[in-house]
């Protein structure tokens, strides 16, 4: 059967939602508190920051590629506006620098993915190493804890709706936007879908490329940002292991890390309260701290396992076909 | 009458083989040029060359009377020169209108921001579509479409930037019954709203039931141009294959034996083949012709054990296995040598000596540990049998080599690990001459030896000068087998063609 | 994206042979990187230069020209011995690294391997049980554990990608995560002292003024370039970094030469912790943690490519001193840790990048 919107249905809902309901309902079952409104409220609160670093990283992902930097993003922009907040600069002027943070970071992640060719893990993985450093030296290893001022953006309300959900709200629909109605868009999907076929069809594949890298840092630094207002206080680990919920968060909701395939709207925001309510619930449970990086390193596994076993399914499909089942060949 | 195209003395040689000479001929205004030939006779590269993806060495292109150069697709585009190729360039995670104006779309500006104007989009898409007598919704995603439907979306594709030449290239070979009349009939009305196309195709039936003129290419030459009434598929036949022997084949004098060497029996697979058997003898070369997309080399990827077959069995040098993998394969004496040297035959950026050696390893080691000075004796041996430099090109990484040269270390490589069967996949595609003699003289010297050869080739001539019985494949099954003293190429063209689409 | 692999062998039959991960980014031609536009005649001096195999001698030798210059103390015996015993845990790992970056793959997991065969193997060789306890067998068997526990680190990574064709660089991330949390939990954040005596001998002591550790490495890295150069196995495992799909074709075992590749990296690991553990007397979960960047940038400097298919295990050792010299002189120079995590982004940056450059295919697409 085959009609518009069919693949929205299966991509957007998928895995992720059922995986969601099976989750929240163990958790529920485990710690009762757990179901309250409130904490659920929390949850959709806290999922805001995850999620919107995860939009951002949808755009890489789409075309085969990755940022693993964004933790270390996300860091450095908490950090450089949080220095600029407790030296007595403007939240605005801070929040502007943060952005810029986004903006540099990204652009050293398109240079030198789509100008120099070097494979996106190992680019991102020395630019994750040179942030995080860079946002140690801000910080002095020391934590930042912001004024009253800044934690208050955290839990002021607009129109009734926490700020950081508008943020993430403006962010995705943004995104979205870019990548279901713009001719960018289509062509970063395009370049996930076949990059012969785009160079083909005359795209600029390195400019569409290095503009995915821009678009990551920058909600990278939107993310960071968020979290600082919700936490008021930028700590040595600040961020860190960050790419690994945005990443599952992303395919979790649909996306491939082989590209071409997912979209922002409604994958993302379930893969992303999916991780937020599993850190929630291992907090409510008073789940022992070293368990935080085991399942980590599980959810993420097992998110790129089925990526890749469904990935494998996809290749099959596309086959040729010598007999057709009329028995006789097209020329007769 | 006018011409919108023109060729005029085109040549081309890609390295030391001339793929094109002196190519003249005219494309009339309005009306469908069939061009046929056999595989290697130079229609894609011709079209290649019209379509901007490459550029002649000699001759002229001329478009509405100009003399062009198209240096790529897109300048071919802006001329109105659209190539539907036989792998279409279609995003299958997009939809219909997404990939018929990607990537220049219709935009709202909205703040000096571009977005797509979705309405319009899906408005002119299905104008589009229903130009090319498909009525889909155009935001249907191309992966749900079947081969029949895209094809006629990558015609859509073409209309819709505005063509005026369109080439087709065997865009039958996905196709079923009611899609190819679909399709025809499509071409029929525009041919009458006066779009000039090119139509490239092996099946003569539909060659004479839709083209107004045809040409004949053969070796790189136009052998024959004119309006189809003074065509017959015999005609046809006869002039694609024509007489061109010229001492180009080592003369065969060895006897194959009656004792087994290969054994297929009741090879099937849904989709590829059914009910498949033959043998292959000691001592002897066997030819398997097909043409495109008849299953040649699914049929031999699963013998060697590449991919799985449903039913059957190999049976090889005395054991007989239902589930073939490579490396088994190889250890009962099994040599493959790939369609795709590039991508399946060799490590390009390896040395000839690390290429020739990789089969046989194991045997050149004791307990893994290789005899380097045994090794390289037998390197050196067997690249002198294939008449490879191995003194100077030894360590140089094999990318660097010829065509033939390349063709010739994977020869040694399988010659190393001394087999008893070679299937070799067309063997001397995009070599030169005196390197389709060496591989011939080769297959002679194996047949000699007492191994068997399953020779897999596009070309009868080279088939009929090397082999002692030739297999004839169409559409997974083996529907005719020629002995030496019976072969006739127009015969073999026909049985390959199929008796029904040769009117 | 990810290291090389190969793709599905696409037939209409079922998909017969694994295939691995999928890299949609590379050029056609044999997987390398198509050359940047850059300039004309400069690129042809930085080409030859760059393409030079004694590249990274020049670079070595350049780097020291200025370092003596720039850091005080730098060629001091006391320096140079540091520089020396730093070297050997770097080296072995490095050479580990080397076998996984000849298949096109990565091994980000081996800092895990560090923290786990180290706390384990630790806890082991100082536990007070049985009637063995504090003897010889206890050291015995706690190497013996390590060596296991880095091998069941290497066969989740290796049947990962051979059997799920998962992404060699996420999976190795996420057993990285999974196995360092794991550590720190056996032991709670805590280090474990008292280590036997002779572990400490290996690790710090010489037999007539030559190291013991220096011994060990010697070993590995003779074992490694034989291994490499003239055994079977080392010509598959170029192969499958070359070309996978031709490999396969030419009959190589692929999926136990990727394997294999990847138990060598994890055991490589734990012999680094081996003398680790006994120049700092100390198993600890967080050993040797801050290695990792310079594990792969040592080889990758060194010529080993990330795209496969090359290497030599006599430029590893050269790559592993240049980290090690730089490492050293930023400490020298009294930088901060952070700054050094910095200079160590930027530097697996530029062995990528150099990398990209000897591999840039003359073909542009």
């Amino acid at each position: 059967m085959r009609y518009p919107g069919k693949h929205f249905l299966i991509r957007g809902f998928g895995n992720g939602a059922l995986m969601f309901i099976v989750v929240l309902g163990a958790f529920g079952l485990l710690a009762p508190r757990f179901l309250d409104a409130t904490n659920l409220a929390n949850i959709v609160v806290q999922s805001s920051s995850i999620a919107i670093v995860a939009a951002g990283m949808t755009c890489t992902l789409l075309t085969a590629g990755i940022d693993l930097s964004v933790g270390s993003t996300m860091f450095v922009a908490a950090a450089v506006a949080g220095k600029m907040v407790l030296t007595g600069m403007s939240i605005p002027a801070s929040i502007v620098a943060a952005l810029g943070v986004g903006l540099v970071a990204g652009l050293i992640n398109a240079i030198l993915v789509s100008y120099f060719s070097m494979q996106p893990f190992i680019a991102t993985l020395g630019t994750l190493f040179l942030g995080r450093g860079l946002a140690l030296l801000i910080t002095e290893t020391r934590s930042l804890n912001l004024p009253e001022s800044f934690s208050k953006l955290g839990s002021e309300r607009l129109l009734g709706v926490p700020l950081p959900i508008v943020t993430l709200a403006v962010v995705l629909a943004a995104v979205h936007l870019l990548l279901s109605r713009t001719s960018l868009g289509r062509q970063i999907y395009a370049i996930g879908g076949s990059i012969q076929a785009s160079r083909k069809a005359g795209i600029h594949t390195r400019r569409v490329l290095a503009s995915t890298y821009v678009i990551c840092g920058v909600c990278a630094a939107i993310g960071g940002l968020v979290s600082l207002a919700l936490l008021g206080t930028v700590s040595q680990t600040f961020g860190y292991q960050r790419e690994f919920a945005a990443v599952s968060a992303a395919v979790l909701g649909g996306v491939s890390l082989f590209g071409g395939r997912g979209k922002v709207f409604p994958g993302v925001i379930i893969g992303a309260l999916l991780i937020q309510t599993v850190e929630n619930g291992l907090v409510m449970l008073n789940a022992n701290p070293y368990i935080y990086p085991l399942t980590t390193g599980v959810v993420i596994f097992l998110t790129v396992l089925v990526d890749s076993l469904r990935h494998r399914q996809s290749l099959k499909m596309s086959r040729r076909i010598i007999r057709r089942p009329e028995g006789v060949n097209v020329a007769t | 009458m006018e011409s919108i195209v023109e060729f005029d003395g085109i040549g081309k040689r890609f390295f030391n083989v001339t793929v094109l000479r002196d190519v003249s001929f005219p494309v009339i205004r309005g009306h469908i040029l069939g061009l046929v030939g056999e595989n290697g006779a130079g229609k894609s590269t011709l079209m290649n060359i019209l379509g901007g993806v490459i550029a002649a060495d000699s001759g002229v292109v001329r478009v509405d009377g100009k003399d062009l150069i198209l240096k790529n697709p897109q300048q071919a585009a802006e001329r109105g020169i659209s190539f539907i190729h036989q792998e279409l360039n279609l995003f299958p995670n997009l939809t219909i209108a997404e990939n018929l104006f990607i990537p220049h779309f219709p935009k709202h500006k909205i703040a000096g921001l571009g977005l797509i104007n979705r309405r319009d989009m899906r408005e002119q898409a299905k104008k589009c579509l229903l130009s090319v007598g498909l009525d889909l919704s155009p935001d249907i995603v191309v992966a749900d479409l079947n081969p029949g439907e895209r094809q006629l979306v990558e015609i859509a594709k073409a209309l819709n930037a505005d063509a005026r030449v369109v080439i087709f290239d065997e865009p039958t070979s996905s196709l079923s019954r009611p899609e190819v009349e679909r399709l025809f009939l499509l071409m029929n009305r525009l041919r009458s709203q006066g779009m000039s196309m090119i139509y490239i195709s092996h099946i003569l039936g539909d060659v004479l039931k839709l083209c107004d003129d045809i040409c004949v290419l053969r070796d790189g030459q136009v052998v024959a141009y004119g309006p189809k009434d003074e065509f017959s598929s015999e005609r046809m036949i006869s002039l694609m294959t024509g007489r061109s022997f010229e001492n180009l084949y080592p003369r065969r004098d060895t006897v194959p034996s009656d004792e087994p060497a290969l054994e297929v029996r009741s090879l099937s697979q849904p989709g590829v083949v059914e009910n498949l058997d033959f043998t292959l003898h000691r001592g002897e070369v066997v030819g398997l012709f097909g043409l495109m997309g008849s299953g040649r080399t699914e049929l031999v990827r699963m013998i060697f054990g590449l991919d799985t077959f449903e039913q059957g069995e190999i049976a090889l040098g005395g054991s007989v296995d239902r589930q073939p993998v490579p490396r088994e394969s190889i250890r009962r004496g099994l040599a493959f040598l790939t369609e795709d040297r590039r991508v399946e035959g060799l490590c390009m950026d390896a040395s000839v000596e690390e290429n020739i050696a990789l089969v046989a390893l194991s045997s050149f080691a004791s307990s893994g540990v290789i005899h380097k000075a045994r090794l390289r004796r037998a390197v050196t041996d067997e690249a002198s049998a294939v008449s490879i430099n191995i003194a100077t090109v030894r360590k140089q990484p094999v990318k660097t080599l010829s065509g033939g040269n390349q063709q010739k270390v994977v020869l040694a490589k399988w010659l190393l690990s001394d087999p008893a069967v070679l299937i070799l996949d067309e063997p001397t595609r995009g070599i030169d001459v005196g390197a389709k003699y060496e591989v011939y003289r080769l297959i002679n010297q194996c047949a000699g030896d007492g191994k068997a050869i399953l020779f897999v080739s596009s070309e009868i001539e080279e088939l009929i000068g090397v082999c002692d019985r030739i297999l004839v494949i169409r559409a997974g099954e083996m529907c005719d087998s020629v002995r030496r003293a019976e072969f006739n190429a127009e015969r073999i063209l026909r049985s390959a063609f199929g008796a029904q689409s040769v009117q | 994206m990810g290291g090389g692999g190969i793709q599905s062998m696409q037939g209409t039959g079922e998909v017969r042979v694994k295939a691995f991960i999928h890299d949609s980014s590379r050029a056609e031609s044999s997987g390398r990187p198509t050359i940047f536009p850059g300039a004309g005649r400069f690129r042809n001096v930085a080409k030859k230069l760059l393409y030079s195999e004694y590249l990274l001698l020049y670079l070595t030798l350049a780097y020291l020209l200025v370092a003596t210059q720039l850091v005080p103390g730098l060629l001091s015996s006391t320096n140079l011995r540091n520089v020396l015993s730093n070297l050997f845990p770097l080296l072995v790992a490095a050479i580990g690294q080397s076998f996984v970056l000849i298949t096109a793959g990565i091994d980000l997991s081996v800092t895990s391997v560090f923290a786990c065969s180290s706390v384990v193997g630790g806890w082991i060789m100082t536990s007070n049980f049985g009637p063995r306890a504090g003897s010889g067998w206890s050291l015995a068997a706690g190497l013996l554990a390590m060596f296991v526990v880095a091998i069941v680190i290497a066969l989740i990574n290796g049947l990962s990608i051979t059997q799920f064709e998962m992404p060699p660089f996420i999976v190795t991330l996420s057993t990285m995560t999974f196995f360092s949390g794991v550590a720190l939990w056996l032991v709670q954040s805590r280090n474990i002292y008292h280590l036997p005596r002779l572990l400490v001998t290996i690790g710090k002591g010489s037999v007539v003024f030559v190291p013991y550790a220096l011994l060990l490495t010697a070993a590995l890295v003779s074992t490694a370039h034989w291994v490499l150069t003239r055994t079977v196995l080392g010509r598959w495992l170029f192969a499958a970094g070359y070309n996978a799909k031709a490999a396969v074709i030419s009959g190589v075992p692929i999926g136990r030469t990727i394997i294999f590749a990847y138990v060598a990296s994890a055991v490589c690991a734990a012999l680094a912790t081996v003398l680790l553990m006994g120049r700092l007397e100390t198993a600890s979960p967080i050993i040797g943690q801050r290695l990792l960047l310079d594990l792969i940038a040592a080889p990758v400097i060194g010529g080993v490519s990330l795209f496969g298919g090359r290497g030599k295990i006599q430029w590893v050792i050269l790559g592993a001193l240049f980290v090690t010299l730089m490492d050293n002189s930023l400490n020298l120079l009294g930088f901060s840790s952070f700054v050094i995590m910095m200079a160590k982004g930027g530097l697996i940056l530029f062995a990528a990048l150099l990398d990209v450059f000897r591999n840039a295919s003359t073909v542009s697409t």
